[in-house]
C-alpha cells in the first residue's frame, strides 16, 4: 500500500479532517486570548491566524475528499436506514454548508492580524474583532459536535 | 488623510480597507451559500447542473463559494469606498450577524425540509 492509499483511506481522512480542524479551533481560540490580553507580539498573532486558515483548509480537502467519494455511498444509506435518519437530513446536510462558511471568516480573521492591535483599538473594531475570532472558533466546534453525532448515527445505524 | 490610509503602509496595502473588502466579500459568499443550498433542494435541475459541474453538488458550491470570496475581495479592495469612522466595527458586526442567521436558515431549512414542512 503506497503513501497515497493511505492517506485516502477512510479512517486516516476522518483523522486529518478532524485533527486539522482542532488546530484550527485552538488556533483561533489562542488568537483570541492574546487579542483579549493583548499578549504576544504582531507576528505572533499572524503566525497563529495563519496556521489556523491553513489548518481549516486542509480540514476542508480532508473532509471534503471522504464526503464526496465515500460518505453518500458508504455512510449515508446506513444512517438513513438507522434509528435517526434525521441525522443525515438536518445535521450532515447543515454541516457540509455552514463549513462553506468558515474559511472567508477565518481569512477575514486574518486580515485583521495584519493590523497592530493599537491600530485595531484606535479604528474603534477591537470588540468586534474579537467576537469575529471567537465565531470563527464557535463555528468549528458545532461543526466537530455534528460530525460527532454523524459518526454516532452511523454506528447505531450499524448495529441496528 | 483618509480613513483607508490611516498612517504611511510600508508595503503599500490599505489594510483596513482589505478587512473591510474581505467582511464584505465573506457576506456576499454566505448569502450565495444559504440561496444556492436552498435553491437546489427545491429545484432537480439546478442541483443535477451543479452535480454535472463537478462530479458533485457541494464540490461545484464549494469552488463557486471560493470564486465567489477571492474574487468579490478584490473587486471590493479595487473600488473606491467612503470613508467613515466607525466601518470597520459596522462590517464587523454586519459579517457577525450574515454568519448567524445564515447558520440559523439553513439549520431551519434542513429541519423543515425533513419534516415536509416544505
Amino acid at each position: 500500500m503506497d503513501i497515497v492509499a493511505i492517506l485516502t483511506s477512510k479512517p486516516v481522512l476522518i483523522g486529518l479532517h478532524l485533527g486539522f480542524a482542532i488546530i484550527g479551533i485552538d488556533a483561533f481560540l489562542w488568537l483570541l486570548g492574546k487579542w483579549k490580553d493583548d499578549s504576544g507580539s504582531q507576528k505572533s498573532r499572524i503566525v497563529t491566524a495563519a496556521v489556523g486558515v491553513l489548518a481549516f483548509i486542509a480540514s476542508w480537502f480532508a473532509g471534503g475528499y471522504y464526503y464526496v467519494v465515500y460518505y453518500g455511498v458508504l455512510v449515508k444509506p446506513v444512517i438513513k436506514s438507522g434509528a435517526a435518519p434525521w441525522v443525515h437530513n438536518i445535521i450532515m446536510e447543515t454541516k457540509e454548508h455552514i463549513f462553506l462558511f468558515v474559511i472567508p471568516l477565518a481569512i477575514t480573521v486574518f486580515f485583521i492580524t495584519l493590523l497592530p492591535q493599537e491600530e485595531i483599538e484606535r479604528l474603534g473594531f477591537r470588540r468586534a474583532t474579537l467576537w469575529l475570532c471567537g465565531v470563527v472558533a464557535l463555528l468549528g466546534l458545532l461543526i466537530g459536535a455534528m460530525g460527532f453525532m454523524i459518526s454516532a448515527a452511523a454506528r447505531w445505524g450499524v448495529i441496528n | 488623510m483618509g480613513f483607508f490610509c490611516p498612517r504611511p503602509i510600508s508595503n503599500g496595502m490599505n489594510k483596513p480597507k482589505l478587512i473591510i473588502s474581505s467582511a464584505y466579500a465573506a457576506i456576499i459568499t454566505i448569502i450565495f451559500v444559504v440561496v444556492i443550498t436552498i435553491w437546489a433542494e427545491l429545484s432537480a435541475p439546478l442541483k443535477d447542473w451543479l452535480k454535472n459541474f463537478s462530479g458533485h453538488h457541494w464540490t461545484s458550491k464549494s469552488i463557486f463559494s471560493v470564486l465567489l470570496y477571492a474574487i468579490a475581495t478584490a473587486v471590493f479592495y479595487l473600488l473606491p469606498q467612503k470613508e467613515a469612522e466607525n466601518r470597520l466595527q459596522r462590517m464587523l458586526n454586519y459579517l457577525l450577524a450574515f454568519t448567524a442567521l445564515g447558520v440559523v436558515i439553513i439549520t431551519l431549512f434542513f429541519a423543515g425540509h425533513h419534516f415536509k414542512i416544505f
